[in-house]
């Protein structure tokens, strides 16, 4: 019985914590408002215009080698009204998992000694900054999602919308994977100091793996079975491809089975290089 | 009543490489880093009672700082072990740091982009108080430093002194059992320093927790200590009250007389003491007890026009004290003095 309610006292405490934490995340935001207004408006339209531009402009090349109208081009079984549905899609979900900026904190907070702030109080580290980074991703991708249901409404992006919710459940577990992984490469900092050329490297093969930069239905076998069923793929593939019909639900699914996996491996991980990183770790600076 | 900190053998060791300066030798080092090892904390056993408060004086370097990391978990021991409120600082379970509290001088523990209030809103979350409460306990602590209107500024706007203020209601606002102060108002004014001061005094008469202050300003530890621990190059090398360190040192001032014209010839002053020809200025340092007999010798042979008088710095009070223990060998010395 009092071990129940110790649980239940944990847990509360847990909530009330990350309620806390995920407060401080919205808040921070609406200190710096321009900075909020590029990050949620500008920099997803960019990226989805730099997108756009390059994918009409392969068709062109491929319609015109092969003479044909570029709208008649295919590559990998699909026109260009689909890839630039995709490369719209793509550029709001890579926006939800990209983590560089809590990353980088995180890095600086343990090069700097500024982490004895969490570490002397009853706060974990990675709760801490997973419920920020939740909480921020929640208000971004809102924002951002509600400028790309206007855009959407001006030409035929190939949405199904019904299916928005399950993808965008499956971009938000995968989020938990991001943040394991990004609390990994911080905890590096305890044996490095400076590692953000870790988070560039990381960021670079994200950027592939998760099909940010083409579907990965475009690679090889084995190579594209190997990398659709890699949890990176839930990150802008997966979602993506399910919302533009390419695939079904059953991909989602398997998406969330590989996050899970995933989790476990980077989840170990994470707490053996946090503890090694805590018993070497000095303060100084701090 | 069981002592609230138990340390046995308590030691840190840290691995630092010299580089010397230079393109070449940057290069040369990239490869082969010439690592040395570093005792901040030499075994250190102490045992520190509930209520007490403990003022921790030492040059930099001595391993103040340090001591005070291991005893809050903030560092892992290289060796021995240590128990605060029956917990390891080290493993660092909620139900310990629930109860402690750390105020690092100079640095921001508040959240840099937030109000204070909303900073003390989260504290209150992370430590499960009520927040009806924890507002309450932020006033009334706000109140007694005279910061009420500075709460809903965003810290990175408040001055040093201000920010301090508002770290001092951070680090109080859950009630510690133990709180640890490391150097709490360093770059601080005068003004801030002594409203700082005072305001722990009567915190701590109040709320009776455990302190361990850190400090260079003799103010601090003699307002608030009952028990002082002098540690030099990581050893404990003095154990006991403050009145006991202060009558086995003798306290210094530096005396700095300007005279009316330089003097005509050299002058034996006594004691050692020479006014040299042609001086226009004349200093020297001595014990607080000679002062006058100084300035006296000097008025019978010189006109005095400004008269400095300065409190020697602390670090050469605990130099003194330290040359004064030479004789006692470091390197076997297994316990403190104890006053």
């Amino acid at each position: 019985m009092l071990e129940t309610r110790s649980r239940a006292a944990s847990l509360r405490g847990l909530w009330r914590r990350s309620v806390g934490s995920a407060r401080l995340a919205v808040l921070s935001q609406f200190e710096y408002r321009f900075n909020l207004i590029a990050d949620t408006v500008i920099q997803p339209v960019l990226t989805a215009v730099v997108e756009v531009a390059l994918w009409w402009a392969l068709f062109w090349s491929i319609g015109t080698a092969a003479g044909l109208a570029a709208g008649e081009a295919t590559l990998g079984g699909f026109g260009r009204d689909y890839y630039l549905s995709y490369a719209l899609w793509a550029a709001f979900f890579s926006r939800i998992y990209a983590s560089w900026m809590y990353e980088f904190r995180m890095t600086e907070e343990i090069d700097t000694g500024a982490v004895n702030s969490i570490l002397v109080r009853p706060l974990g580290f990675y709760e801490y900054y997973l419920a920020q980074f939740m909480a921020y991703k929640v208000m971004t991708a809102a924002i951002t999602l509600s400028v790309w249901l206007v855009f959407t409404q001006f030409f035929d992006s190939q949405t199904i919308f019904s299916r928005l919710p399950l993808a965008l459940a499956l971009a938000f577990f995968h989020l938990f994977l991001v943040h394991t992984i990004s609390f990994c490469i911080a905890s590096c900092a305890f044996f490095y100091n400076r590692v953000h050329s870790f988070t560039v490297a990381k960021n670079i093969s994200l950027w592939m793996l998760s099909g940010e930069l083409f579907p990965l239905d475009l690679m090889p076998e084995p190579l594209r079975s190997i990398l659709i069923n890699l949890p990176f793929a839930c990150g802008v593939y997966v979602p993506v491809g399910y919302v533009t019909g390419r695939f079904g639900a059953e991909r989602v699914w398997s998406g969330f089975l590989s996050i899970a996996i995933g989790l476990v491996v980077f989840g170990l991980l994470a707490s053996v290089l946090w503890n090694a990183g805590r018993r070497r770790y000095t303060g100084q600076g701090a | 009543m069981s002592p609230v900190i138990v340390t046995r053998e308590l030691s840190r060791t840290f691995r630092t490489y010299r580089k010397p300066e230079g393109l070449l030798n940057s290069v040369r080092y990239f490869f082969k880093r010439d690592w040395q090892d570093k005792v901040a904390l030499a075994p250190t056993s102490l045992e520190i009672g509930g209520g007490q408060i403990v003022g921790l004086v030492g040059a930099n370097g001595a391993g103040k700082t340090t001591l005070l990391k291991l005893l809050c978990g903030l560092i892992h021991a290289s060796a021995g072990d240590a128990r605060v409120l029956g917990h390891d600082p080290a493993a660092r379970s909620p139900e310990l740091l629930r109860r402690i509290s750390i105020l690092l001088g100079q640095k921001a523990q508040l959240w840099w982009d937030l109000p204070a209030a909303d900073s003390f809103d989260l504290l209150a979350r992370i430590y499960d108080l009520d927040l009806a409460a924890a507002k309450r306990r932020v006033a009334e602590l706000a109140d007694l430093m005279q910061c009420t209107s500075l709460l809903e500024t965003q810290l990175r706007r408040l001055s040093l002194g201000e920010r301090m203020k508002m770290e001092i209601i951070g680090a109080l606002l859950h009630k510690p059992a133990v709180l640890f102060l490391d150097e709490p108002t360093i770059g601080l004014d005068i003004v801030a320093q002594s409203t700082i001061r005072k305001f722990l005094a009567t915190y701590v008469e109040q709320e009776k927790p455990t302190v361990i202050l850190t400090s260079h300003y003799m103010d601090d530890i003699s307002l608030l200590a009952d028990r002082l621990l002098l540690i030099s190059h990581g050893r404990i090398v003095y154990d006991g009250t403050v009145e006991g360190f202060t009558a086995r040192t003798v306290t210094r001032q530096r005396v700095t007389l300007k005279l009316g014209e330089p003097a005509g010839s050299d002058h034996d002053l006594g004691g050692g003491q020479v006014l040299s020809r042609g001086a226009e200025i004349f200093s020297g340092d001595y014990p607080a007890a000679e002062v006058a007999k100084v300035l006296e010798r000097v008025m019978q042979v010189a006109r005095i026009t400004d008269v400095k008088i300065e409190e020697t710095d602390f670090e050469d009070v605990i130099r003194t004290f330290l040359e004064a223990e030479t004789p006692r060998n470091p390197a076997t010395a297994a316990s403190p003095v104890v006053g």
